[in-house]
């Protein structure tokens, strides 16, 4: 019989296996901006970060959630068939927490990066700036289409188990979430070009909060100044100038929806160029941002 | 054909030049890049990774030309930049993690790997800490372990050392000598001190204001000048009655500092000469050392004469 050449030692032994060089598959870039992006998207909500992180973008959405988890309660108890509030009017009536999430978390995703200096350790890979920029601006817009539609889908699913009339309902709310992404696209554009040139927290929070509620708190006012004098141009060129009452109009004229401002577009021709202005500002966005991180790379 | 080869690679910003016509060849193992601050160490780095454009000439990185192929290289190689780059608000272990995956290393080896790497660089338990709370020399470990997760052919390490304490500076050495060695990845590493690469690097690229001032191997940095030095301790001005006995001898010597230099090349007996001549003068023999020249030194001489400052 063969003796064992090593006896088993009692209580195992740790070896010291040195250096092992990686063999397995090496995955293209595209499954990095994937990693990228659902990292950025759970960064947004303070996955993956320090504790602290987490505690403002949580707080927001619960406040965000919980009307609309009381309006379905309400509705299911006192059996009503339509919902307190309409779907495309409820972001803006929480406006301002929207607000505040996005100038608070598009920092995180374009600001953090730049401050810290690992944009450089991102760049020295193989995903391209242009990559990067916008798979940063896609975690983002995600991060805040979840944060604006969950409330919405909580309200409308209430609605469907409080027996409302579902093709009405139904019909209501896809137009609503068409409306939740362009807005999302818009605030996500809007507020990473802020993040990402000033850099400090603190500041970008700031312009992004001022920028976006005073220009809403603006048209509003030139709004209700121009209905009073019977001027509804000037008023609807005013709603141009805040991405609430922006896609308020696309929504209002072309989906079907209702409006929460005082002066809507009632044609088509308002409503496109409504829609066009949109679009235009996601464009010119994200082409400023692609600018922006490509000239990163010499620094 | 070598790791880097670069063809009168220049990089002008405007009026300053950063590179004027360098034209390297480098090979596996550790290479130290040495040259004054701003003398385009880090420039080199960055357009070697196709991260800036050359304004002329050519490189190839492993093979692969940096202007056509930036992002083979950059999925192949390395960085540790000199600067800060690392978020507080993320541990150690996650960041690697998620570096390891923008290299295009899948989920699970992505974190089998830096668990590795974050151990071979020394940061074991430390590595569920957030990094902003890190040391300097945490923090600087923390930067190579990204630079090593996707387990590349040739990292680029700027100023690994900068920063850290003695003791931590030896550490990082150590560290980077293991990398060329035992894992088997070329190291291409700068510094502006001059003195500590000759421990480590095998080969010395020297830039001075973006000139090539010279590419060799460090043993050819280090060779023996030929001299002999020699430290006696004794009562009175021992050095002085040591140096004249030697002359008497025929020695030639000159002082210096607290050593004598002895310049007599070719003269077998001249170990035994000196002990006698110390015991004779009665002077304790405290050193006795062949002369090796330094990196610093050459670094002296050849950049003494063209550079301004």
């Amino acid at each position: 019989m063969a003796l064992p050449t090593e006896a088993p030692r009692p209580g195992g032994v740790i070896h010291d296996i040195g250096y092992r060089p990686y063999t397995g598959p090496r995955l293209d870039t595209d499954a990095a901006a994937r990693s990228l992006f659902v990292t950025g998207l759970l960064n947004a909500y303070g996955i993956g970060r320090s504790g602290r992180a987490k505690g403002l973008p949580m707080t927001l959405l619960a406040l965000m959630v919980v009307p609309a988890a009381i309006m379905v309660a309400v509705m299911v108890t006192l059996r009503l068939t339509e919902p307190l509030l309409n779907y495309g009017t409820y972001p803006v009536t929480l406006m301002l927490i929207i607000v505040i999430f996005v100038a608070a978390q598009a920092p995180v995703l374009f600001s953090r990066d730049l401050r810290s200096g690992a944009i450089s350790l991102y760049l020295a890979r193989p995903l391209s700036s242009t990559a990067y920029a916008l798979v940063r601006w896609a975690s983002l817009f995600v991060a805040i289409l979840l944060f604006i539609a969950l409330p919405v889908i909580v309200l409308y699913v209430g609605a469907l188990t409080a027996e409302a009339d579902i093709a009405e309902q139904s019909r209501d709310f896809f137009a609503a979430v068409v409306g939740i992404v362009l807005l999302s696209a818009v605030l996500a554009t809007l507020s990473g070009l802020v993040a990402s040139h000033t850099r400090r927290r603190g500041l970008a929070v700031g312009v992004t909060i001022i920028a976006l509620l005073v220009s809403t708190g603006v048209v509003t006012a030139v709004q209700a100044i121009t209905a009073e004098a019977g001027n509804e141009t000037a008023g609807l060129l005013a709603g141009l100038f805040s991405p609430f009452s922006l896609v308020d109009g696309v929504q209002v004229e072309l989906l079907g929806g209702q409006s929460s401002f005082q002066v809507p577009p009632d044609t088509t021709g308002w409503g496109l160029l409504y829609l066009a202005v949109s679009l235009a500002l996601v464009a010119g966005g994200l082409w400023l941002l692609v600018r922006y991180y490509r000239k990163q790379a010499g620094r | 054909m070598g790791i880097i080869d670069t063809q009168g690679l220049t990089k002008r910003y405007g009026q300053v030049t950063a590179l004027e016509g360098l034209d390297l060849s480098i090979g596996e193992g550790v290479t130290g890049l040495v040259g004054a601050n701003g003398a385009g160490k880090s420039t080199l780095i960055k357009i070697l990774l196709g991260l800036i454009a050359a304004t002329q000439g050519t490189a190839q990185v492993l093979g692969h030309d940096i202007r056509a192929e930036g992002q083979r290289i950059r999925s192949v190689v390395g960085y540790m930049p000199e600067h800060d780059c690392l978020p507080p608000d993320v541990r150690a272990i996650d960041f690697v993690v998620h570096m390891a995956r923008m290299s295009g290393l899948p989920p699970t080896a992505a974190r089998e790997r830096a668990a590795d790497v974050l151990r071979h660089v020394g940061l074991a338990e430390e590595r569920y800490r957030l990094m902003g709370g890190y040391s300097t020399g945490m923090k600087q470990r923390a930067k190579l372990a990204q630079a090593l997760a996707h387990d590349p052919q040739l990292v680029f390490l700027d100023e690994p050392t900068n920063g850290l304490d003695p003791a931590a500076r030896d550490d990082m050495l150590a560290l980077v000598s293991k990398i060329g060695r035992d894992f088997g990845i070329s190291v291409l590493v700068t510094s502006h001190l001059l003195g500590e690469l000759e421990r480590v690097s095998d080969h010395v690229v020297v830039l001075d204001g973006g000139h090539l001032l010279r590419s060799s191997a460090t043993t050819e940095f280090t060779s023996d000048t030929g001299l002999l030095l020699i430290e006696v301790l004794g009562e009175g001005d021992a050095q002085t009655a040591m140096g004249e006995r030697l002359a008497a001898q025929g020695i030639p010597c000159r002082p210096r500092g607290p050593l004598i230099e002895i310049n007599a090349p070719g003269r077998t007996d001249l170990h035994d000469l000196v002990r006698d001549t110390a015991v004779d003068v009665g002077v304790g023999l405290v050193r006795l050392a062949a002369d090796h020249r330094r990196i610093e030194d050459v670094f002296r001489e050849e950049a003494g004469h063209g550079a301004a400052h």
